[in-house]
Order: structure tokens, then sequence, then C-alpha cells
């Protein structure tokens, strides 16, 4: 480049940046004003939306955002509004993804609704840290109508109230079952029914499997092995929640057994289990209602069934139950209006409400579950009556942790590495450690 | 003419510099100093710590095998990403019919979200699944559960995953290179008698130093990070088979939410990749201008 271009192009830059600065600089007056008429009228409107009227407004957040139940959630907010005028409800949408991350973020900078929603397994570390409001007096009146305190309890206070809860049953394949050579009405009635019934299946194809059992899929295998372990009698923890129980006889021959069952099933994810059984490639599944669900819209022509789980001898079942829970926050300024609310989602009414649009087996409400509703539609009274001998996880602050040891150990038997006895021996060991932090 | 004063350009520069300083560099201080602490995101005490959080990491055989996997990933997935999408890059910088179209068909898969990407994988690893049946067609005899359910091959089955997405991005980036370079040299050489590995081996590759360079350092850094494809399609499992240093971090900080252990472990794999690519700088830059 010559000397003159490069004084040209210099030049032409100074034009261009000229032009620039004066259009970013000398803005019309007009869209000055415009701009700031609009900034204006945003922070009204936030200012109002704070301090409407002086009617209490409480903070909600839940996770029915799905279109079949979302509508029912807001009439039941709209009805809660007209019969208790003083009160507003705003709801928050959250979704199963980010939704926990939110709350625990909301909740540790002090702020967060005044009514939270909480999956059964999020409580403990809620509760335990001191976010939640103890809710014990007020509700002690409650106690005998509703089912499931435990998840909601720590240190025998109670920090939150069942709603929707659920548990996992046998779902079967009468097919397969018929053409392994059991009757129309078999449901396996203990564990050597169903592992025989399970091998029985196991034959009829290269591509036919007995039960499905899950894989190493995180906080999802555990959940499958409890129903076994409690059936026959076990506990992870003692009652104190000071040992761990995993190496005593009753453990270790729960898992002993699940290990064998696995061997003529099929070992897969959950969601690809599910699938599988829509296929009719498998023989038992244990599932939540969500499969009643998803059997009706993608395979109603499936024959199948639903049983109680089954433990080690007749009328011995047990399952692992979990479900959704409304808490208070401990920060909130309005915790008899939240418990007003709380009260209102939870009346037997309105959770057979909401059984009935979202296909719900259980609900906490113990005059709901005996409702006609739930012996009217087929499997629902399985459901009903599987959720009593149904049991959630330890409340224990450190809980993740001591899963993630469980979780390992089962890991450890099913792949081969150890033998059930040592796998949970060294679980007990690891749980144990946690538990004397 | 009459221009804006100095503190007006700040001002338009600002946005950034502000992004900058809250949501990097401020993050990226403090996080070393709860990695100094046992904050936990509900606790309401906190204490110093000191360098307990390192000390517990070294010895924690989780992080152990996360790292470990990390190293696995990088070292076995880079020398097939850069060769083969050299190699595509060489194949595509020749003139030939619907050549545009296997350019965009080799980039697809890098511009195609990661979790729909893994989710396919997924399908395909799993028994039943295409890949499933083409290895057992081939006489392979893969797992019975599927690829990713086997501690062995869960963490090779990502990597193969992760190669054959990431190839068509690094192929670009080659093309890119290759036709910056004159060709002139090629007439030079062809003058001079040169073969075409000769042309290669002393006209394109060492005129593609700066873009291998690069190419490796990136990719070093991003296989470190993975994290989007064990989240979707392991979780880590089975038996931490395929556990990252990434994923550590993940499972420590945001499902345990004990910052002060996942923002110590986040640092020690902070150093690891930075001590990495100042290696690779001075490694290939010396021996390459030799």
């Amino acid at each position: 480049m010559t000397k003159h271009s490069i004084l040209k192009a210099d030049h032409q830059v100074k034009v261009y940046l000229d032009i620039r600065c004066r259009a970013i600089y000398c803005l019309p007056m007009k869209r000055t004003l415009l701009l700031f008429t609009l900034v204006a009228a945003m922070l009204t409107l936030v200012s109002c939306g704070r301090n409407r009227s002086t009617a209490t407004t409480i903070q909600w957040w839940q996770f029915w955002t799905d279109t079949g139940i979302k509508p029912t959630i807001q009439d039941m907010v709209r009805e809660f509004e007209a019969t208790h005028p003083h009160i507003k409800v705003e709801l928050v949408d959250l979704t199963w993804a980010e939704g926990h991350d939110k709350i625990a973020i909301a909740f540790s900078s002090g702020s967060g609704p005044d009514v939270v929603e909480l999956g059964s397994d999020w409580i403990s570390e809620f509760s335990s840290s001191g976010h939640l409001s103890d809710m014990t007096l007020a509700v002690d009146s409650n106690r005998k109508d509703f089912l499931m305190w435990e998840p909601g309890m720590y240190k025998s206070q109670i920090y939150s109230f069942p709603w929707i809860l659920g548990t996992r049953v046998l779902f079967m394949n009468r097919d397969l079952l018929f053409r392994a050579g059991f009757g129309p009405d078999f449901s396996p009635a203990d564990w050597n029914e169903l592992l025989n019934a399970s091998q029985q299946i196991r034959k009829l194809g290269s591509d036919i499997y007995g039960f499905g059992s899950n894989a190493a899929e995180k906080h999802r295998l555990y959940k499958k092995f409890l129903p076994f372990l409690w059936a026959n009698g076990g506990e992870i923890l003692s009652a104190e929640g000071t040992s761990c129980l995993l190496d005593a006889p009753p453990a270790v021959a729960a898992l002993e057994y699940y290990i064998e069952l696995c061997k003529s099933g099929l070992t897969d994810t959950q969601r690809r289990l599910e699938d599988a059984f829509l296929d009719g490639k498998v023989g038992f599944v244990i599932s939540g209602d969500w499969l009643l669900k998803r059997i009706e819209q993608e395979k109603p022509q499936l024959p199948f069934a639903t049983g109680l789980i089954p433990g080690p001898r007749p009328n011995s079942t047990a399952s692992f139950a979990g479900g959704e829970y409304l808490a208070i926050n401990a920060a909130s300024t309005h915790k008899e209006a939240a418990l007003e609310l709380i009260r209102f989602i939870c009346s037997p009414e309105n959770q057979l409400r909401f059984c009935r649009v979202n296909r719900t087996a259980n609900p906490s409400s113990v005059k709901a579950a005996s409702d006609s509703l739930f012996r009217s539609q087929p499997h629902f009274d399985t459901f009903i009556r599987q959720m009593e001998k149904s049991k959630s996880t330890p409340v224990h602050p450190r809980w993740v942790y001591i899963e993630a040891e469980l979780e390992k150990g089962i890991e450890n038997a099913l792949y081969g590495d150890k033998t059930p006895r040592e796998a949970l021996t060294e679980a007990k060991t690891k749980i144990e450690a946690l538990l004397a932090q | 003419m009459r221009y804006p004063g100095k503190g007006r350009g700040w001002l338009l520069f600002s946005p950034w510099i502000l992004t900058f300083l809250l949501f990097w560099l401020f993050p990226l201080i403090y996080s070393f100093v709860l990695s100094l602490t046992d904050y936990r995101l509900l606790s309401t005490e906190t204490h110093s710590l000191g360098l307990a959080n390192y000390g517990k990491l070294l010895s924690d055989p989780d992080f152990q095998s996360a790292l470990k996997n990390s190293f696995i990933f990088v070292f076995g997935t880079i020398p097939f990403t850069t060769v083969i999408s050299l190699g595509m890059a060489l194949l595509l910088n020749n003139r030939f019919r619907g050549r545009s179209f296997f350019r965009a068909a080799y980039f697809m898969p890098s511009i195609t979200a990661m979790v729909v990407m893994a989710l396919i994988f997924s399908n395909l690893y799993s028994r039943g699944g295409y890949l499933y049946l083409l290895a057992q067609m081939a006489g392979l005899n893969p797992p019975a559960n599927g690829f990713l359910l086997s501690q062995k091959t869960a963490l090779p089955a990502i990597m193969a995953m992760d190669i054959w997405i990431a190839s068509g991005y690094y192929m670009l980036l080659f093309l890119g290179g290759l036709q910056s370079i004159p060709l002139e040299l090629y007439e030079a050489s062809r003058i001079a008698g040169a073969s075409r590995w000769q042309q290669f081996r002393y006209v394109t590759l060492p005129l593609l130093k700066p873009m291998t360079l690069f190419i490796i350092v990136i990719n070093s850094i991003k296989s470190f990070q993975v994290f989007t494809e064990i989240f979707v399609m392991t979780k880590g499992g089975p038996l931490n088979a395929t556990l990252t240093g990434v994923y550590f971090v993940y499972e420590n900080g945001l499902r345990r939410f004990d910052f002060g252990y996942a923002s110590a472990a986040a640092y020690i794999v902070f150093v690891i990749i930075a001590v990495a690519s100042a290696l690779q700088f001075k490694f290939l830059k010396t021996e390459w201008t030799a």
C-alpha cells in the first residue's frame, strides 16, 4: 500500500466513524423522550405489581405445567381466592429440569415463595437446613386424615404437607404369562412364584424377557431394590438413624434374590424397560401410575394386569412411595395464609378432582383414597392397596450421599464385581462413615 | 469534525466489561475462595478449611476415576479426531461434483444440539439399536445390555460418538487452513519435482501448523470439559466408568450443593487444562519451527 492510499483509507474510516457516532449520540429528541417514557412506564408497572392492594399476596411455586392439569390448578386457585377474599395467590410454574436448583438458590438467598411444592426426596435437605416452616402444631388435628407424613418430617417435627402421592406396583403381561402356562388370574404371590414365572417367560424366545430390572441408572436403581429389601424385613438405617443395617441377613438375602431375578430379565434403563413392556417383550416391570397413562395413550390393546409387588412370603408386599408435598418457606411473612392455601389444595374434594383429571391413583387424603373413583377404574385399586404397604426412604440431611453409596453397592453386585454380601458390607461401612460426620 | 470524548467509548464498551467482571472474573475468583471453605448452598454457617478440600479430593477414589476417565477421553479422542478431520479436509479440498454437499453433510453433526445427538446415540447403542445390531452382525459380540450399560464399553462408546460429531467441525477449520496455503508453493514444488506425498509432507503439513495447534488445543479443552454426553447418556455410570472431571463437579456442586468441594474440584480441572494447553503451545511450536 502506498502512503497515499493509507491516508485515503484513514480519511474514509474517520468519515465513517463520524457518521456512526452522530447516529448514536445525536439521537433525535423525540426518540429520547419515547425511550424515557417507556422506561418510566415499565417502572410504574413493576411497582404496581408489588403492592397492588391491601390483600395479602402469597406466592406458590408448583410443577404442574402440563396443559392437561394446569387449568385445574388455576381453577382451584381461583376458587380459593373467591372463598378467601383477603388472600391473592400468585402462581409460578417450575420445571423438573431446573426447579430444584431454583428452589435451593431462592432459599439460600433468603427469598423464595410462601408455598412451595417439593418432591418427597427433596424435603429433608430443606427441612434439616432450617428453610421450611415447622407446621407440627397447626396440622396436628389432620394427622389421621392424611397418609405418608414421614418424608415431610425431621426430628419428629412436620415440615410439609402430603399432597399427591405415588407408589410402584407390579405390571404383568397377561399374554406372555398365558403362553408360559399361567392362568388368567395368576399374580405372583411370593418371590418364588415371581422368579419361576420370570424364568418360564424367558424360555418363550430369545428376545422375550421375564423381569424388567433397572441397569446402573443413577437415582433410579435403588428405588427398585428397596421393595425387596423392605418386604424381607430389611432396613437401610436403624430406627435412630445412627447405624446402617445393609449388611444384615434380610438385606443380603434380598439383594441375592434381586440379582437372581435379573438373570431371567431384561436389564435396561427405566424408560427403555417401559418401552419393552409396551412392545410385549417383557413379562414384569415395576412402575408407577404414569405407565397406566402411557399404555392408555400408546397401546390400549396391551393385555396387561397389575398386582402387588410380591414379598418373600405371601402377603409380605412392600413398595417404594414418594410424592408431592406442599411446604411453607420459613422466611415467609404470610405463613397463615400459606397454610390456608395448602389446606384448601389438599382437601379431599380437591385431591379427588386432581386425581380424576390427571389420572393419578394415590391421593394423600384417606377420605379421597376411599372414594369410589378408585374402585371404579381398573388398576387404581392396586395402587391404593399397594400404598398401604409402601414406605419412603429415611429422612437424613446427608441422604443424597447415603443414596449414592447404596446404589454403588447394588451396582457392584449387579455387575458381578462383588458378591451381594461384600457389596452391602462395603456400602454399610461407607454409610456409617457418613452418619458419623 | 468533533468526536465524542473518550469516556463515551468506555460507556459503549461497558456492557461487555461489566458482564465480564460480574459473570466471569468475579465467579472465577470467588469460587477459589469458596474452594477453601465448607460452603454448602443451604447451610447457614461456613467455615474456612484451608486446603483440606484439595487434600480430600486427591484421596477421593471417585475423583481419581473422574480424572482418569477425563484423560482417557482426551488422549483417546484427539488423535482420531485430528487425523480424521484432516483426512476429510484433504479429500474435500479437491474439486469434484457434490463437494459442497459432502462439506455440509460432514459439518451437520456439529451444529445439531448435543442433547439430541446423545439421545439418538443412546438408542443406537442400546440392545436392539442399529449400532448394536451392526456390531452383532460383524461378529463383535457386544455386551448383553448394550454398550452404555457395560463398564468396559460405555466410555469408548461415548468417545466414538464424540469423534464422529467433532470431526466435521475440525474438518471445516482444516479446510480454512488448506485454502489459505498459496497455490504458488504447490506449483513451485511440482516444478522442483516433488511427489504428491512430498508436497503434503513439506508444504501442506508445515503450513497447517498454526491451525493444527489451534485445533489440538481447543479440542483438548473441549474434551476435558466433556459433560452433556455424560449427563444425557450415562450420568457417570455404570460404576463410575464414565465419570469425568466436569461431571464430578456437577454432581457435587449442583446435586449435593457441596459448593466448597465442587469448587476445589473445578479448580483442579482448571489447572490441569491450563497446564496442558501451555505444554501443547510450547511443544508443538518448538518442534515445528525447528
